[in-house]
């Protein structure tokens, strides 16, 4: 049976690059245009094309002209238009687009952007519907993305093979920042892609020493939950690395809140500062487990605001417990904070002990 | 003949010596017949010479990495092993699967650097600490004297230094082994005496070490203990060739980063650098230069690229500058 696959082209995704800007959001997009920038996503979504194996078993739905009907001319490919668009497109059509497919209860959804393109794409799919994202943005620094079209394809192809699926970071990069050369990013969200980490960016060639992501997840899970204490409060932030714990504990765990465990119970579930300072009040001990975010290493002030100074004083620096798999820490230069409040940053900077497996500890620097 | 530029295995791209190669065919020609003990010996005792250490502190294996496993295996058990992070990978994964508790301080970029008190922390309680030294992909010496001491005065640790580059690097604390028992060091004739394909390993061990190893008998190939006689008789060709590669790996670090790439300074025969194509490895590859992706254990766009004659790297600035400027159109 033919699998229902879905593709949207962000047009403008990547024409900043050429011409030295950062990015193609807002007035950016006017100024590349002005300055001779031509259009990447066409070359990008025919390399793909191009690459995909069991292009007869895929049944693809497209959205119209430049946002991918015009790209996949010449591929021998059964395929039908989903959607309507003006001249000049908008992330409006990729929402709306995108949720359209998810209606029409496609299989998978391919797209072809950068980060803020994934964002959208998140907006309108959550969780709901796998995806696979093929990198043509100038900031591309979500690990959601495959790291080449070629490997985009591998990923389809293990798609229709039966891949398992699992969550992948999106960030949201503030574009402006970015211009100035500092990277300010945050969690923004996550989608599920099929579980082919060698593919995925950053996941280069899998060492022989790898465990599955899944397994390392499975590890440390059990590791921390073999040292808790019954009596004090547990803070999970947010990650699939902490939800890997919470899984094995047996309770629901939002992917991108704080939630509260003790004792094996959830105390509290998606809490903000305020609930997570009154409920501490009532604990003797407590702990906060955090997971850096992908790619910048940020433990403190980019994931979760729920964790505001006065939570982390209250918790204290010897009571946070960072976990991570080995892979994930291993492509960080260091561990990052920043709260908002500079001494607390130079407090929590310094030598931290990361758990990456089951008794195994990464030693990691943490930088303000 | 391979169609590939070798620059993935830190191998010595210039052949040892005539009488070296003959040495290795005379071995030929008993390959019905085990080593004999006596030339065993012989080339233990070369190596005493050569390293400074008493004979009876040597032990042979076919390749170090079978050492620094066999290390990892009988003195782990109510250890936790300590090591950095990158490292050697075969290290790496004889302690994953064989500690009981494992420590990895990690080497943050661009630097590089172990910061002693992280390592002596460490190395206080019971513990195995593995350091390559210099650093497999980083290039870095990582260990000083004073550092080196203070963890072999904590005499229930156990301190193993792979010194797998030593004759690039020119550092060694082979001197201190006759004094100290828990200490224990790896080197191997697969690099700067142009032998990877005879795989000899050895170790320059401490007296704690010695009793496990007593018993561990060296099953080396009669071509490859032919071999390795041969080139300890004859050093003066090692020497040269070592000079060679670091005048070329000097070069080669300036030619890099003449392209705008960022190059770690090395003391070994490799470099690292950290580049922003995609999948450098693949598309070198594919134009014939095979070099080592060590992402998995650093930043993505981590590449090892070991040096080669001038013409294998200048192959390799050429197919890489050709890349570059196809992902700057």
């Amino acid at each position: 049976m033919k699998r229902k696959i879905g593709l949207i082209v962000n047009p403008v995704a990547g024409m900043g690059g050429s011409v030295g800007l950062k990015g193609t959001d807002g007035d950016a997009y006017k100024r590349a245009l002005k300055l001779g920038a031509q259009p990447v996503t066409p070359a990008r979504t025919k390399d793909l094309f191009s690459h995909i194996r069991r292009k007869e078993e895929i049944d693809l739905f497209t959205a119209p002209g430049p946002m991918g009907e015009a790209h996949i001319h010449g591929f021998d490919i059964s395929s039908a238009v989903i959607g309507r668009v003006a001249k000049q497109t908008s992330a409006e059509d990729t929402k709306r687009i995108a949720g359209e497919m998810l209606k029409q209860g496609l299989g998978l959804l391919i797209f072809v952007g950068g980060d803020g393109t994934a964002r959208d794409i998140y907006d309108a799919v959550g969780l709901k519907m796998p995806v696979v994202a093929v990198p043509s943005g100038v900031k591309v620094f979500s690990a959601v993305f495959a790291f080449s079209a070629r490997a985009a394809a591998e990923m389809v192809d293990a798609f229709i093979e039966g891949a398992h699926t699992a969550e992948e970071e999106v960030l949201d990069i503030d574009e402006k920042a970015f211009r100035e050369n500092r990277l300010a990013s945050t969690l923004y969200g996550y989608l599920l892609v099929p579980a082919v980490k060698r593919y995925l960016q950053g996941g280069k060639e899998c060492s022989n020493i790898s465990v599955s992501a899944l397994e390392s997840k499975k590890e440390i899970a059990a590791y921390v939950i073999e040292h808790m204490d019954k009596d004090a409060l547990y803070l999970l932030g947010p990650g699939t690395t902490v939800k890997a714990i919470a899984d094995a504990v047996g309770i629901p765990k939002t992917l991108l809140g704080v939630d509260a465990l003790t004792d094996g119970r959830l105390v509290g579930s998606d809490i903000n500062e305020k609930e997570i300072l009154s409920l501490s009040q009532k604990f003797e001990k407590k702990r906060i487990i955090v997971t850096p975010i992908g790619g910048n290493g940020f433990i403190f002030g980019r994931g979760s605001k729920q964790f505001t100074p006065e939570v982390i004083k209250q918790v204290g620096r010897e009571n946070i417990i960072v976990v991570g798999t080995r892979d994930k820490l291993n492509r960080l230069e260091a561990l990052r904070v920043d709260t908002g409040d500079f001494s607390l940053d130079q407090t929590l900077s310094g030598y931290t002990d990361a758990t990456v497996g089951y008794k195994e500890t990464l030693k990691m620097e943490v930088r303000c | 003949m391979s169609v590939y530029i070798h620059l993935d295995m830190n191998e010595m791209p210039y052949l040892p010596p005539e009488n070296v190669v003959r040495a290795a065919q005379k071995g030929l020609l008993n390959l019905n017949r085990y080593a004999e003990q006596k030339d065993l010996e012989h080339l233990k005792s070369l190596l005493a010479d050569y390293s400074g250490v008493p004979e009876e502190h040597i032990v042979l294996s076919a390749g170090s990495d079978l050492l620094l496993r066999e290390i990892v295996h009988s003195f782990s058990r109510g250890r936790k092993i300590v090591m950095v992070s990158p490292s050697f990978l075969p290290t790496v994964q004889a302690a994953k699967q064989f500690a009981t508790k494992l420590v990895s301080i990690r080497l943050s970029p661009p630097e590089f650097v172990l910061k002693p008190e992280l390592l002596l922390d460490e190395a206080e309680a019971s513990a195995l600490v593995i350091i390559d030294n210099p650093n497999n992909p980083t290039g870095k010496i990582l260990l000083e004297r004073p550092t080196v001491e203070a963890v072999l005065d904590h005499e229930d640790t156990f301190l193993v230094i792979d010194e797998a580059y030593f004759e690039f690097s020119g550092v060694t604390f082979a001197d201190l082994v006759s004094d100290h028992p828990n200490l224990a060091i790896t080197r191997t004739m697969d690099k700067a005496f142009s032998l990877a394909g005879a795989r000899i390993g050895y170790l320059l061990v401490g007296n704690y070490f010695l009793d496990v190893f007593s018993s561990f008998y060296a099953f080396l190939p009669q071509s490859s203990l032919h071999a390795a006689v041969e080139a300890l008789n004859c050093t003066e060709y090692v020497r040269k060739n070592v000079k060679l590669i670091v005048d070329e790996r000097k070069r080669l670090q300036k030619k890099i980063e003449d392209l705008g790439t960022s190059v770690s300074s090395s003391s070994t025969n490799f470099l690292l650098i950290k580049t922003e194509i995609p999948d450098l490895s693949v598309r070198l590859k594919n134009s014939g230069v095979l070099v080592s992706d060590v992402s998995s254990q650093l930043a993505p766009g981590s590449i090892r690229i070991s040096v080669g004659t001038r013409e294998e790297n200048d192959a390799f600035i050429n197919e890489y500058s050709k890349i570059l400027e196809e992902a700057n159109e």
